[in-house]
């Protein structure tokens, strides 16, 4: 530690750059997120990304390849995801069509091998044709390893998939090789940077949290919210953006079924500006609460509350 | 440094966050990049390294902030001696000397200069050298306190310094009640210092042995001030079985050949088998009807049955609750709507009172229930089957039993007190796939473990 001066100014400098890079493309994030990402970078490692729906996990990856100007390659997860929809698939299909050229070709290549052992062993001299990678249909993780000049993998939604897919990807994250039987071991050209998101519908794994970085993001505090409308509906003007902001923030206090999100809050706005309307009313938040809650019960339940909360909100200009 | 970071990461082992010895490894990793200067990175750097869930963060916070509060005062006081350097190569054979029996005499004239000169800064760090020294970080209990506070005195050569008060030193020039005053101090100065090592390492240990105590006590003898901590045990136990198994999974059987799927999957192939599909059982979520008895015989169970039927209708989509005494009702809207203790407090109001009386109970349960019934459905009855010489209620039992995959009975007396006086275990049991006793945490632990392993 001695070597470096001082590590901490330096990562510091760093993470505000990273900041100030990720708001460029129009992610606004926090200190914590920007660590996440820093710390990803530096030790090798892959982030786990948890938080309640809509707050932007996927938006990071996005972010991140955006800023480092790198591919993104998306797998999304679902029940029943294996190895041959994320990883590999020998494409059966040429190797068909290619056996059924060989078999005419056979007998120009036999010309001249004597008795059944001589044939054998110059059959043996192309043994591995149908297995090798010419034949390997790249599904994303094997994509994400073969790029040239790196890449940013986002593993979407990891809590949807199997258990036994969740082992299957620990190789992977750890050393960033996969083993295929037929061919053995590939190695990463160059080592993605990846992004696994969850919703937390299950419990993971320890052995994969353990295996990466974990970062939690919350629903995002009144003054960050803001940013975040501004950056992504920057028409509409302040007074506005703080009454509906103030006004979502309220509604995450209330016992609902589902909480509005982040990106809830923003298609609101976007709403709000097409209605041409210059602060919130009561007839107005009661017209364009579908928006904003998705269930009738949740509505139904706002519905009284929507005079006080407007009030506040208004009050908060 | 890195004494530092294993210290921190027993600390938080000791406050609820499990950390394993690879994630240390990251943990240094992650040090070496972004130093300690900056506090908050290094949270936030190392918060995301060691807490894995949302729950370890927020004790890793609370860790964080106690362990390097202190951390910092200590450190900043080595750091005053570090600049001057005369003193601070002198302070640290000493302490070290103090191993040996023969240094003993040069150690307490240091610690007596010490107190005399009022060096607080030298006298810190002596102490924390000693602290280390004793291992104070082994403290698990409070009760060690006083054993810990005197071994650190000990170490600092506190002897030397209490002859010299009591006349029974050489040295002349001591102005004694300043010297009483100043060790007055150090007394106070070591014993917070345990009790802060206490709160960091040790802040656990009472719960998990409270905890280890109530998960073996029979429920009926738990008593009313523990109905709280008892409730979030039963919470904690519900979740985990619901996180393991509350997933849809699929059991591949190797060796049966499902030959429809093979040839449906090896078309795009003209036809030749390359992929070979197996048959698969898929095990379901389980599908539960739970029935509670509540009267008055199990008045003292009831509570923490209910408190269990409602983290796991929390937790699991499929499950019925019902409550009754005699006659029965459904709880599950009740669960559903309602916090806890009220949903309780409401289902031991609404059926809990009047006398047991199994035949009606069982009839209605039919009942209500029958249509629902499929060969998927689990039903859980909770009873002591005490039914007052009345009607057992066997055969409507029978007829659930008929129509379900199975039926469990737990009863929450001991097996000894089965089928005397007024109970009809044998008779009900006759209708049950099974019939376990249910006393403890730990039987209900292990009940619907099973129950949701072998749910198909």
């Amino acid at each position: 530690m001695s070597a470096q001066p001082s590590p901490a100014n330096s990562a510091r400098d760093a993470i505000v750059a990273l900041q100030t890079r990720f708001e460029k493309t129009g992610y606004i994030s926090n200190d914590s997120i920007a660590t996440a990402v820093y710390l990803s970078q530096q030790l090798d490692k892959p982030v786990l990304v948890e938080g309640p729906p809509g707050v932007g996990k996927t938006e990071l990856a996005r972010a991140t390849a955006e800023i480092l100007e790198k591919d993104l390659i998306r797998l999304q997860c679902y029940e029943g995801l294996d190895e041959g929809k994320a990883l590999y698939e020998w494409q059966y299909g040429k190797q068909l069509l290619y056996t059924q050229v060989l078999k005419e070709k056979l007998g120009d290549l036999m010309q001249g091998a004597e008795g059944l052992k001589a044939s054998i062993d110059r059959l043996h001299e192309f043994d591995d044709t149908f297995f090798n990678e010419e034949f390997l249909e790249p599904r994303p993780l094997l994509k994400a390893l073969w790029s040239d000049g790196g890449s940013v993998l986002l593993i979407d939604e990891i809590d949807k998939s199997d258990q036994e897919f969740e082992a299957f990807l620990l190789e992977i994250l750890q050393d960033y090789q996969v083993s295929i039987p037929e061919i053995g071991t590939i190695a990463a050209k160059h080592r993605p940077i990846v992004f696994l998101t969850s919703n937390n519908t299950r419990e993971l794994g320890d052995a994969l949290k353990r295996r990466c970085i974990h970062l939690y993001i919350p629903f995002p505090d009144a003054k960050l919210e803001q940013r975040i409308v501004e950056s992504r509906a920057p028409e509409v003007d302040a007074a506005l953006r703080t009454q509906l902001v103030t006004f979502v923030q309220a509604l995450r206090e209330l016992d609902l079924k589902k909480v509005p999100a982040v990106s809830e809050t923003i298609d609101w706005a976007r709403a709000l500006l097409l209605l041409h309307s210059n602060s919130l009313d009561a007839a107005l938040v009661r017209e364009t609460l579908n928006l904003l809650l998705k269930f009738q019960d949740d509505i139904d339940a706002v519905n009284s509350e929507i005079p006080t909360l407007v009030r506040t909100a208004q009050k908060s200009v | 440094m890195l004494p530092v970071l294993t210290d921190f990461i027993r600390a938080l082992r000791a406050s609820n966050v499990r950390v394993s010895p690879a994630e240390t490894m990251d943990a240094a990793a992650a040090i070496e990049v972004t130093g300690f200067a900056d506090k908050a990175l290094l949270r936030d750097a190392l918060s995301q390294v060691l807490a894995k869930s949302p729950l370890e963060k927020a004790d890793f916070e609370a860790c964080f902030e106690r362990f390097f509060t202190f951390e910092e005062s200590s450190l900043d006081s080595k750091e005053q001696p570090a600049t001057d350097l005369d003193t601070a190569p002198s302070q640290a054979p000493d302490t070290s000397q103090t191993q040996t029996p023969g240094g003993g005499e040069g150690d307490g004239q240091s610690l007596l200069e010490m107190l005399n000169a009022g060096d607080t800064a030298s006298l810190e760090m002596a102490i924390s050298n000693a602290a280390s020294e004793v291992g104070v970080s082994n403290i698990r209990l409070f009760t060690q306190r006083g054993v810990f506070t005197r071994r650190i005195l000990e170490e600092l050569g506190i002897d030397a310094v209490e002859d010299a008060l009591f006349g029974r030193s050489e040295i002349e020039d001591i102005d004694l009640d300043r010297l009483r005053a100043a060790r007055d101090s150090l007394f106070e100065d070591v014993r917070n210092l345990v009790d802060r090592q206490l709160v960091l390492y040790a802040s656990n240990a009472w719960p998990e042995l409270r905890e280890e105590i109530l998960e073996k006590v029979p429920l009926a003898r738990v008593e009313q001030r523990d109905f709280r901590f008892m409730q979030q045990l039963v919470r904690k136990l519900a979740k985990r079985l619901v996180a393991l198994y509350s997933r849809r999974r699929r059991v591949a059987r190797r060796g049966q050949l499902d030959v429809r799927g093979t040839i449906r999957k090896n078309i795009e192939y003209d036809g030749l088998m390359f992929d070979l599909v197996w048959r698969r059982t898929k095990v379901d979520r389980p599908k539960v009807i739970a029935v509670c008895d509540v009267s008055g015989s199990v008045a003292n169970v009831a509570r923490f049955l209910l408190m269990f039927l409602y983290s796991i209708t929390e937790v699991i989509p499929n499950v019925r609750a019902f409550a009754f005494s005699n006659d029965i009702g459904e709880v599950t809207t009740l669960f559903e709507t309602k916090p806890v203790e009220e949903a309780i407090n409401q289902a031991l109001f609404d059926h809990g009172r009047g006398s047991t009386d199994y035949g009606t109970a069982l009839a209605g349960l039919a009942n209500l229930t029958l249509d629902d019934i499929d060969h998927r459905t689990t039903v859980l009855i909770l009873g002591d089957a005490r039914s007052n010489y009345g009607d057992p209620g066997h055969a409507a039992l029978r007829k659930i039993h008929e129509r379900a995959r199975r039926v469990l009975w737990l009863n929450p007396e001991p097996k000894s007190f089965w089928n005397t006086g007024d109970s009809e275990m044998r008779r009900l049991g006759s209708a049950c796939d099974r019939v376990e006793v249910c006393r403890s945490i730990k039987h209900l632990e292990r009940l619907v473990s099973e129950l949701l392993r072998t749910a198909i």
